[in-house]
């Protein structure tokens, strides 16, 4: 298998046959289909970019740009260094998202989130601290962060709180602590990724009500 | 990595080993959703959960009654993606065919529905940041007419006036750039801008 047939996989432009030929391959050679799904992926992400406009493509970087984008963060780095080195400037407010352990304190609450294929309704976050069972498939050799993320009107999101570094709890499920208190109405999700792979990220939404 | 023949991974799920459990789908995942993404049409959504449903399937099948031919489990794990994406095609063409407007509308609701985030936003954001990166707009240009015009590299080198040994050179360093945004991109950008804000 070489690149000019991944590259005529990705542009559609083998048989079926041929394809699956293809696909079967992939599936006996985990590394030879991550290659192939980098190129699905570069193909996708440009398409998707030039839906909004191809000026992208076109134009010549703007070496302003690029300045204000380094003052920018220099400015940020600094007041980051500043509120880590005075911790008495600020209140420090108890984890938002956390890891769970099984001495972790709870308040017995619960709640189960899986990826349903034609579900129109996301579950409810009960009150108080939940205990977040996230049912999908996980390695366990493997780390993973999750992000929890408030879905704003006209599709922006707002990452509310991020964990790393955690083990799932068992092939098919990783566990973590919410504060509901601290969120406000509205729909969150929880996106779950494999840390150092490039994999995508899983989104598990919900509500809070 | 070492790849486990199909007739060990299947007896040893049989037997109750949740390591090759581990192991099939660390194997067959990246197939899988190479597999599918030809046939989800660009559904992100859609692909994760057909990717998690074909594996889920595949080690059920393996702690029961196992299958015909455990040397082709790989083919198996194929053939079961495939029928499920049809499957999903197929209701998914029933639901355009038969529109409920109720339905419709609470669809449309984007407080309710937990698949809106559809589409392969970190694909789009490492392009962006690729985009930005490529110094000369003719690689820019070269990039848009191979993927997005589907142009093939004969044309696309005449065009841009290259050799082919530099059109492939600046498709290549593309492409690992691409891939090391994605891998550097992780958590590690969303912590940094947690901890701004």
């Amino acid at each position: 298998m070489n690149q000019e047939l991944i590259e005529q996989y990705v542009a559609g432009r083998l048989s079926e046959s041929e394809a699956q030929a293809f696909e079967d391959y992939c599936l006996e050679n985990p590394e030879f289909a991550r290659q192939v799904e980098y190129e699905q992926r570069l193909k996708a992400g440009i398409a998707q970019v030039a839906r909004g406009s191809t000026a992208e493509f076109i134009r010549a970087p703007h070496p302003l740009r690029w300045s204000l984008a380094a003052a920018a963060s220099v400015l940020l780095a600094f007041v980051a260094m500043f509120y880590l080195w005075n911790p008495g400037t600020r209140a420090v407010p108890p984890p938002i998202l956390a890891a769970m352990t099984d001495s972790t304190p709870h308040d017995g609450n619960s709640l189960r989130l899986a990826l349903v294929r034609g579900s129109d309704t996301a579950p409810t976050l009960p009150p108080g601290m939940v205990r977040v069972e996230i049912v999908g498939l996980f390695d366990l050799e493997h780390q993973y962060s999750v992000a929890l993320d408030r879905l704003e009107q006209d599709r922006k999101i707002d990452t509310v709180a991020t964990l790393s570094d955690q083990r799932p709890n068992s092939p098919v499920s990783l566990v973590v602590l919410i504060d509901s208190r601290q969120l406000r109405a509205g729909p969150y999700s929880l996106r779950v990724r494999k840390q150092a792979s490039g994999e995508e990220a899983l989104d598990f939404g919900f509500v809070k009500n | 990595m070492e790849f486990v023949p199909g007739g060990e991974l299947s007896r040893r799920i049989r037997q109750g080993d949740v390591s090759a459990e581990s192991e099939l789908i660390r194997q067959f995942e990246p197939g899988l959703r190479v597999l599918l993404r030809r046939r989800t049409g660009g559904d992100h959504g859609l692909l994760q959960d057909l990717v998690q449903e074909t594996l889920l399937i595949v080690i059920q099948r393996l702690r029961g009654e196992g299958i015909d031919d455990p040397q082709k489990l790989a083919a198996f794990a194929a053939q079961t993606a495939r029928n499920l994406a049809i499957a999903s095609l197929r209701k998914a063409e029933r639901q355009r065919t038969d529109v409920d407007s109720e339905a419709t509308d609470r669809k449309a609701d984007p407080t309710q529905s937990v698949d809106r985030i559809a589409s392969d936003h970190e694909a789009a954001l490492a392009v962006r940041a690729l985009l930005r990166e490529l110094p000369q707009p003719r690689d820019r240009l070269m990039l848009k007419r191979f993927y997005l015009d589907d142009h093939d590299k004969e044309t696309i080198c005449q065009e841009l006036d290259l050799s082919e040994a530099a059109f492939n050179q600046a498709l290549s360093r593309a492409r690992r750039r691409f891939r090391q945004i994605l891998e550097e991109r992780g958590f590690a950008k969303r912590d940094l801008l947690s901890l701004g804000l």
